[in-house]
């Protein structure tokens, strides 16, 4: 499975496009955060591999800025486990292993769309690198 | 241990370190073996448990000697990293005090990062200005040094070690960061400190075996308590240590700098201390559970001295991952490191093992009967509920030519919006007023917020104040917890008591 950033603009966010793609596609998409409001937003959604480059360039050709985000990067040299950041994860994603060593999930983060952790780590360990994906479809899209 | 097998002395149980077959167990192990065989077997077969602690040390600093320069300065203010450091003493004297935040990077670099970078070996930058005298002629210096540059480099913390700590939740609905690191509103999770039944004080919470001159693990390396911490409250299960130590042999992985978001810096240290097991009183009070340490659930979001206390929980709770609050489960991180504090307790236990750290009696123990005083103050400070008054209210039925006119006789400007029950739906300005003639709005749901910034009556008025400001607002309606409306403070309430 792999996660894709989709941005809407203010134009974009009233059409259904992401219920049109499911449908021409037939592909399943799970949702895993969504801001959203009338002024535009973005959802992160999990897709299948196989299916990401159709997806990706589906969302394009509505003008969508799609983004692969990064995840969070933990610097484990860094980390001293004091577990500040485990009760924040909304998704779990950072847990405490038996012997109370802090343990982060890549697969369960939500990456970069959340950040929740990053600015409670007293050990400054957790980075989260914004939408570095592909920056000359966003640049595609900023000429339209 | 002596003949009859009732008590044993620290002498004895060096002489057992020099031979090599003291039993040291750390205090994860003691508590499991008493609780297998009994606090009878604990007693005959262990000497010493060794406990630990990891967490942030604010109160924590180190002193440096720097020796002297050519022409010699009197040092007067000094930087090193960009963090300025105390100067009290002679001439070249320096404390590092751990929360010390650098001038370029705030919040980010401080005082424990400088001392954590020195004991790393890094090369820090030294800056110092001073007035100049006859015998220090020197009026400004700049350096590099590293550790090995340094006369002395010790560790001198006068807080560490609390026995336990509050349990942080945040009740408000903003976000807010505080030294129990940043807090969810709502209640959305909770913090806490402390190591529970691993913690030192915890081990031996009648101070029998510690006090002035008990050699400990500190910072990786030997170290010293040399008292009492600052606010030490043994009565209420809150003692401290103070401690020292050469920093100079200290490793990096006890000692690491700390950044709270918009709290500031500090040092996370890592401590343990040696319990000689003289007694089965001892062997007994080593065997204490997290199940059996209770902590307060304090609520951080509330600006004063006292805050409310929420409700009360065990350590079990606390390193489970959620507790209860208020009927609600909540998710619960700590800030101390459990992982480093057995680690603490482990690398004591070795050294003890291999005879390579011998016990000592303390010349003088922790008192047992201090008492932890509120500061003194001879000024009061206002509070919202010293200027509030009574608010001008409507409901939600009302019509906007009505408000108007409350407007002007009551001579106010701004409305509060209510329910039949008095409870706060929203405010409505004389501007809004204004605003819904010009655009020709009738309802008055179409002008009024709902989304309204309030203050509560046990505030200080300079918090409610600086609330105004950022939200570029005028009034706060004064509400109680279950969002009644008590009154209004304005920003003239504010500008007549405080003068601006």
């Amino acid at each position: 499975m792999g996660r894709i950033l989709i941005r809407f603009n203010e134009e974009q966010v009233s059409e259904p496009i992401t219920a049109q793609i499911i449908i021409e596609y037939k592909v399943p998409m799970a949702i895993l955060a969504a801001h959203v409001n009338s002024k535009g937003g973005e959802i992160l959604v999990e897709i299948p591999d196989e299916s990401q480059e159709e997806i990706v360039n589906a969302f394009r050709k509505r003008g969508v800025i799609v983004t692969v985000p990064k995840l969070i990067e933990v610097d484990a040299e860094k980390c001293f486990s004091c577990g500040s950041c485990v009760a924040l994860c909304p998704v779990e994603a950072i847990s405490l292993d038996k012997d109370c060593t802090v343990r982060f999930d890549k697969e369960k983060c939500v990456g970069s769309t959340c950040s929740i952790c990053v600015d409670a780590c007293p050990a400054r360990a957790i980075k989260s690198i914004k939408h570095n994906g592909d920056r000359s479809a966003n640049s595609r899209v900023k000429r339209n | 241990m002596s003949k009859q097998g009732r008590t044993r002395t620290v002498e004895e149980i060096n002489e057992k370190i020099r031979k090599g077959d003291a039993q040291v167990l750390t205090a994860e192990e003691m508590k499991r073996l008493v609780e297998s065989s009994g606090v009878e077997v604990a007693f005959k077969e262990v000497d010493v448990v060794t406990t630990g602690t990891f967490g942030a040390m604010c109160s924590s600093g180190a002193v440096i000697n720097l020796g002297h320069s050519d022409p010699p300065i009197k040092i007067d203010h000094a930087w090193i990293n960009d963090v300025e450091v105390c100067h009290p003493g002679a001439a070249v004297d320096l404390f590092i005090g751990a929360t010390n935040m650098s001038e370029k990077k705030p919040f980010e670099y401080g005082g424990g990062h400088v001392i954590a970078d020195l004991v790393a070996g890094k090369e820090v930058e030294l800056r110092a200005t001073a007035y100049g005298t006859d015998c220090y002629p020197r009026t400004s210096i700049k350096t590099t040094l590293t550790k090995d540059d340094l006369n002395q480099f010790y560790l001198l913390n006068f807080r560490n070690s609390y026995q336990r700590y509050n349990c942080a939740v945040n009740g408000s609905d903003e976000i807010i960061y505080t030294y129990m690191s940043k807090l969810l509103p709502r209640m959305r999770n909770a913090t806490f400190s402390g190591a529970g039944e691993l913690n030192p004080l915890m081990n031996d919470p009648d101070y029998e075996t510690m006090g002035m001159g008990t050699r400990i693990f500190l910072g990786g390396a030997q170290g010293y308590i040399i008292g009492e911490g600052t606010q030490h409250s043994p009565k209420n299960l809150n003692g401290t240590l103070m401690v020292k130590g050469d920093a100079k042999k200290m490793s990096p992985e006890f000692l690491q700098g700390a950044s709270f978001t918009k709290y500031g810096t500090s040092l996370y240290v890592g401590l343990g201390v040696p319990i000689p097991i003289l007694n089965e009183g001892l062997a007994k009070k080593t065997a204490i559970r997290d199940s059996e340490i209770f902590t307060d659930i304090i609520d951080y979001s509330v600006p004063r001295r006292d805050r409310p206390k929420l409700g009360q929980v065990s350590y079990k709770e606390l390193k489970s991952g959620s507790i209860i609050v208020n009927g609600k489960k909540v998710r619960v991180s700590s800030l101390s490191s459990l992982k480093m504090a057995k680690k603490a307790a482990l690398t004591l236990k070795t050294w003890i093992e291999e005879g390579t750290f011998f016990l000592t009696s303390p010349v003088e123990r922790l008192p047992t009967n201090t008492v932890f005083k509120p500061m003194r103050q001879t000024e009061e400070i206002p509070f919202v509920v010293s200027v509030m008054h009574p608010a001008v209210t409507c409901t939600e039925d009302e019509d906007i030519r009505a408000i108007a006119e409350r407007i002007v006789t009551k001579s106010v400007n701004h409305i509060v919006v209510v329910d039949d029950s008095c409870k706060l739906l929203g405010i409505v300005t004389s501007w809004d007023i204004t605003r819904a003639m010009a655009e020709g709005k009738k309802a008055l749901a179409d002008i009024e917020t709902h989304n309204v910034i309030t203050a509560k009556p046990d505030e200080p008025l300079e918090i409610a104040s600086k609330r105004m400001a950022q939200h570029n607002i005028s009034a706060l309606p004064v509400i109680d917890i279950e969002k009644r409306v008590l009154g209004i403070v304005t920003a003239e309430d504010v500008s007549k008591l405080l003068g601006r």
